[in-house]
Order: C-alpha cells, then structure tokens, then sequence
C-alpha cells in the first residue's frame, strides 16, 4: 500500500483525479462502482496508472440492497444484491464471487484487492460470519492475482455507540489473514464529524489496525485526512464530496439529485483553517492580515482574491482546491512515518487553526457555515489518543 | 486425573519399545521414556480408551505438518485392533531437559538476555504453528519442554482445543484449577468462536511475565476459579508490580500487551514478537 493521499472516487471522479494526479496530489485511486461504469473504469484506470497512481476496486457491499446503472455494469454486482436479504452467501455464489472479483480486478490492474464486506453492525455474529466469508473469497483472488488482500473494516453507526464492540469487531476483522485494512467509520449526519468522543473512537480503532503492523487505508477520510496518519494508517482516502468525507450510508440509498450545494457560493478550503470559508463574502470582511493568513493556495485557486470585486470562483474548482490542498498537507505529513510525530503535526495544524478562528471571532466575524465546529474538538481527541493510547504509539515505535 | 498405566503393563503391550521410565502423564495420555530397536530416546504416549478421536486426529494431523525445532517432531502415531490387544500410542522425539514449569520457580527471575533468548525461540515455535493455522490452546508450563541446551520445545498441542470447562472444579484448591491458570478471557468465557492464534499469544504472555517477573500475572494460592477468571477478564493489576514497572519500557510494552483482554489488542502474530524479542535483547 503506498503511503500519502489517496483519492477516493465519487460522483464525476473520473476526471477530476487525472487533474489532481497530474498536478502531483494522490498516490492511488480508490474506484468506486457506483459512480463509474465498468468499461470507463478500466479505461480510466490505465491513465491513472500512466500517472503513476495505483488503483484499487472497492466493490462496495456495504448496502448490498442498492443498485444502480453503474453498479450493474460489475459482475460483482450480482453477488451484492442476492446477499442483501438474507446476508448470507451459499458455496455457489462464493464461486460466482471469486470469478467476479477476478475479473473485474485484473481488468483493472488493481494494484491490491479490497475485500467485499457488509458494514459491522454492533458486532453482529451473522455479519461477522459472512463477512469472513467474503473475505475468504477475496483472499483466494488476490493471492491468485499476486496482489495484497486488504480486509474492509467500516463500522457502523450501531457499532460506534460502544468501545466494547468496537474492539470485538476488530478482533474478528484483525483474525483475517489479510494483507492490510480498509477501514471506515461511520459518523452520524453532521458534515465535518465535531464529536471529540465519536471522533477519538474512530481514531482509537484504526490505531488499533494499525497496531497488527499491517498498512492501514483510511477511507471515506476527507478533511479527517489530517488524523489519519498520526493513528497509524499509511494512507488517507479523500473525496471532493460532502458525502465521500466520511461514510456515509445514504450514498447507498436512493438519491433524489446529485447534490452539489446548488446555487451555494464556493467555500475556499484553507490549510491554516483546516476548514472552509464562504469567498468572497465571508473573506473580504477581515483585515488583510487575516486574509492572507487564511488564503492558503493551490493549483487551482489562483482565480480567487480578497478583492471585494471577485468573484466567479466555481464551485468545482473549490473542491479540486480543497482535495489539493488536504492532499498536499497529508504528504507532507506522510514524510514522516512515525505516527506520533504525525499525531503531533496534526496537531501543530489543529492549535493555528483554533488560534486563527479565534482571531476572526475576535475581527468580529461569525462563520455562517459552523465551520470552526470540530477544530478543536478533534484537537482535544488528538491528545487523548496521544495520552491513553500511549503504549500503543509505544509498540508501533518497538514495530517499525 | 492424569491417566496412568503402570510401567510393566505399557511394556507387556508395546514390546517393540525398551521403556525406561514414566514421564509426567496427562489427563488422556501416560507417557514414557522409551528406546526403540535401534537405541534411539523416543516418548511414547498410551492414549486413554475414552479419548475423543476426533481430537487424536487433529493431533497427528497438526503434528505431522510442522517440522520446526521448537516443536515437538512426530515418529509413528499407532492405532490398531486384535483380538485380546488394542494399540493406541503417539511416538514423539524424546526430549531431554525439564518441564518449563521447573524454570518458572516462584520468586525466580530470568534474567532480560535469558528470557530474550528463550522466548524468541518460543515465539519462533508458535510462529510456524501459526503459519499452519494451528492454535495450540494449552500453552501451559509442562507443555513447553526445556531441552539440555536450553531451547523450547512446544509439546501436546492441538488437545486444548477442546478442554471441557465443566470439568473444573469451583474449589480454593488450586491445584484443582491447573490449565485456567493459563487461560485467555476468551477460554475463560467459553466462546470457541473467539479462539484463534492470540489466545496462544495470551498463555506466552504468562509465561513470559512469569520468568521476568518471578510470579504469575492472576494467579495467586489462595485463587478460586471464578477468582482467577475475573482477574483475566478485568485486573490490570498486574502492571502496577514493582519488578514489572522496573522493566524497561520496551519489556513492559511487550509484555502487556501479550496480556491485554481483547483480541485485538495483543500482538497480530507470534512472529512479531519473535522480531520484537530479538529486537529489544540487549535492553
């Protein structure tokens, strides 16, 4: 697994990663089914590796009663949805799987397998049992393939309520012979994740991945990105999309549009803010040296100013900016690989942008968005984790 | 109750072996020290008329898949029926040396090299078991052998797997309570489906804290069984000994974290703490 960004695909991906890629932000590309048709995924995926990117298939069984156009261009897909009521797989399908599996991940090259698996639901024993299963059959393709087999760990909402059954659903995902993890959590509704509690289990349980000396993938990351590494994974998924910013379940339901904020000004993603602000209105009305603090650039932002005439920014340029920019500091912190130091750069970034919110309080602005929301509570988890999960950091030190 | 067969009767029924002495039996097998035709030191375990097959059958099939120096090697497994004369023995390489439990004296501290060396052979054992997906679940001092030289040898492995709980008594005897002393929280709740590679890494985990420490991690005297499994399941108290804080941090990191309560949090492998072992020797 390479260690840095990744980019985690969603809506209109295709082309928005090739931009990303080829201004040097991402190490791979995480192809997702439901937002791409197989036939352009394979063709996509050669560029990608063109780029230099690796690639690898989620084939996203997390609701398996989902479908849709795309989706039913993968002969995974057929396994899905037969799974969806009865969450259980017979022999046979576990064939159908293991065909399946293979052939769309050797059309794409994928440079490691990412096992199919249902979300864990407080530590179900039926789910856990099926998705052994799955993973078994995942297990047998890769190693057919000669690629690494990464077990999916995304725990669910009724898993998050307790410690207790997050550490039993580790236990069983940590017993599969796997190669690494891709590992999600799931937060409740809030767009930027703001609870210190929840957050610091989702931290706490992928230090606990990280602590089997396995890489670690932490999907559906977004701006959580920052956290990422200083709990241990090797790589950090980042979406342009609200809803690729953690994971989110009802991506898998029925959509009435394809979001996208509407009419809604772009917010400029700012690396000292780690967070967003409205442009122009919400920026012009700070003094300069707040503004120059805040205007964190990338590639694809030198259209915006302070200037109290700009404006015209797309909204689609704001998420390229963004994914650049979270891209740009996760490499950053990807240099190092210590995950304690990369804890503490995560923390570094967090206190500037406490302090930096602060000083807009203090300028007399009140970020309409409620953007400042999880700064510091992610802070305060940061520490936690640094505090009570000392020897853990201790024995990933003695692992490296 | 160990299942005993007295000398004379063991060599009135396998006349091919020269028996030397009994060794320590288990509760399903009488072991000897035995010669065959050629003068070669062999152990020789009678198994017990009411022994489940089924767990004979993982036995051999286990022991006839590994070939690792810290692991008992497999001669001749015997099963056969005449008239008159049933056979039904496992023929193992003799190991000369002592039980661990006799190095594992009570207030007996290894030295850190000592222990260094020995586990990281031991861990290097439980390693190629685990390679094998095999699960010992019995690790228990009079299970790892102590050769001449000093080397672990893991013996009787793959019978715990079914260790029938109810069979142990409630008493403060502690005698009485023997295997739990060695048991994971996953042995001690019963829950099979838990058991896998890490319940083995707990047991070392109390034998390692056992040599370092000159005491066991739970178990005390006076300890009653719904005692001692409470102590697995919660205490933590084992961290706060004197002699355990004075480790170095590597020891105590490693060390703990054999001993820690979920699954998850112990070690992936037992081949990781065979590298972290190594690692950490001169410390």
């Amino acid at each position: 697994m390479r260690r840095g960004p990744w980019h985690q695909f969603g809506d209109r991906s295709q082309n928005f990663v090739i931009e990303q890629l080829q201004q040097g932000a991402g190490v791979g590309v995480i192809i997702s089914p439901r937002d791409i048709g197989m036939d352009h995924a394979i063709a996509y995926s050669q560029r990608y590796h063109g780029l230099d990117a690796h690639v690898l298939f989620d084939p996203q069984f997390y609701v398996p009663g989902f479908s849709n156009t795309k989706m039913e261009t993968y002969p995974t897909n057929l396994t899905r949805t037969t799974i969806s009521q009865t969450h259980q797989i017979m022999d046979p399908l576990l064939v159908v799987l293991v065909k399946a599996l293979h052939a769309v991940n050797s059309s794409l090259s994928a440079d490691g397998l990412i096992a199919p698996a249902l979300i864990y639901e407080a530590g179900r024993p039926d789910i856990m049992q099926l998705n052994r299963r799955l993973f078994s059959a995942a297990k047998q393709v890769g190693d057919a393939l000669g690629i690494p087999t990464y077990a999916t760990v995304i725990i669910g909402n009724s898993a998050v309520a307790s410690d207790q059954t997050i550490k039993e659903i580790l236990s069983h995902a940590t017993s599969l012979n796997c190669e690494g993890f891709y590992y999600g959590f799931e937060f409740s509704s809030e767009r930027i994740p703001s609870s210190r509690e929840i957050v610091l289990r989702c931290c706490t349980a992928g230090l606990t991945l990280a602590c089997t000396g396995l890489p670690v993938l932490h999907a559906f990351a977004g701006p959580m990105a920052l956290l990422s590494l200083g709990f241990g994974a090797k790589g950090s998924a980042i979406g342009h999309f609200k809803n690729l910013w953690q994971f989110t379940r009802s991506r898998w339901g029925p959509t009435p549009d394809q979001g996208g904020g509407g009419n809604a000004p772009p917010r400029f993603f700012s690396s000292s803010l780690w967070g967003t602000i409205i442009c122009p209105d919400e920026i012009i009305q700070l003094p300069p040296t707040l503004q120059n603090q805040i205007l964190t650039h990338s590639p694809f932002s030198s259209q915006v100013s302070s200037s109290r005439s700009f404006s015209g920014w797309p909204v689609w340029d704001a998420g390229k900016h963004m994914v650049h920019t979270i891209c740009s500091v996760v490499s950053v912190i990807a240099a190092n690989s210590d995950p304690r130091t990369n804890a503490n750069s995560a923390l570094t970034i967090l206190q500037g942008a406490v302090t930096l919110h602060q000083n807009i309080a203090t300028a007399g602005l009140s970020l309409r968005d409620n953007t400042n929301a999880y700064q510091r509570n992610w802070q305060l988890a940061m520490n936690d984790l640094l505090t009570n999960h000392s020897r853990d950091f201790d024995y990933l030190a003695l692992l490296s | 109750m160990p299942f005993n067969v007295p000398i004379d009767q063991a060599q009135a029924d396998y006349p091919e072996y020269t028996f030397i002495s009994p060794l320590t039996p288990g509760e399903q097998k009488a072991a000897f020290h035995v010669k065959d035709t050629q003068g070669q030191d062999l152990c020789l375990k009678i198994i017990a008329p009411n022994y489940n097959i089924d767990r004979v059958d993982r036995e051999i099939q286990a022991l006839q898949s590994i070939s690792h120096p810290n692991v008992v090697r497999l001669i001749e497994y015997t099963r056969s029926s005449k008239p008159g004369q049933q056979k039904h023995c496992i023929v193992e390489e003799f190991i000369e040396g002592t039980d661990l439990g006799q190095s594992l004296q009570s207030g007996q501290q290894w030295s850190r090299p000592d222990a260094s060396v020995f586990f990281t052979a031991l861990f290097s054992g439980l390693a190629a078991l685990n390679d094998l997906n095999i699960v010992h679940r019995d690790l228990k001092p009079t299970n790892i052998r102590v050769r001449t030289n000093g080397s672990p040898v893991i013996i009787d492995f793959g019978l715990a797997r079914l260790l029938d709980q109810s069979s142990l008594t409630d008493t403060p005897d502690g005698a009485a309570i023997g295997t739990p002393q060695y048991f994971s929280p996953e042995q001690c709740r019963g829950t099979k489906h838990d058991i896998d590679h890490r319940t083995d890494l707990f047991a070392s985990g109390c034998l390692l804290y056992q040599a370092l420490i000159g005491k066991h991690p739970f178990w005390r005297d006076d300890i009653t069984r719904s005692e001692l499994y409470d102590a697995i399941y919660e205490s933590n108290d084992y961290l706060d000994e004197p002699d355990f804080l004075t480790l170095p941090e590597q020891w105590q990191v490693i060390t703990g974290r054999l001993l820690k309560k979920e699954r998850a949090d112990r070690p992936h492998n037992a081949a990781q703490v065979e590298a972290i072992l190594q690692k950490i020797r001169e410390i």
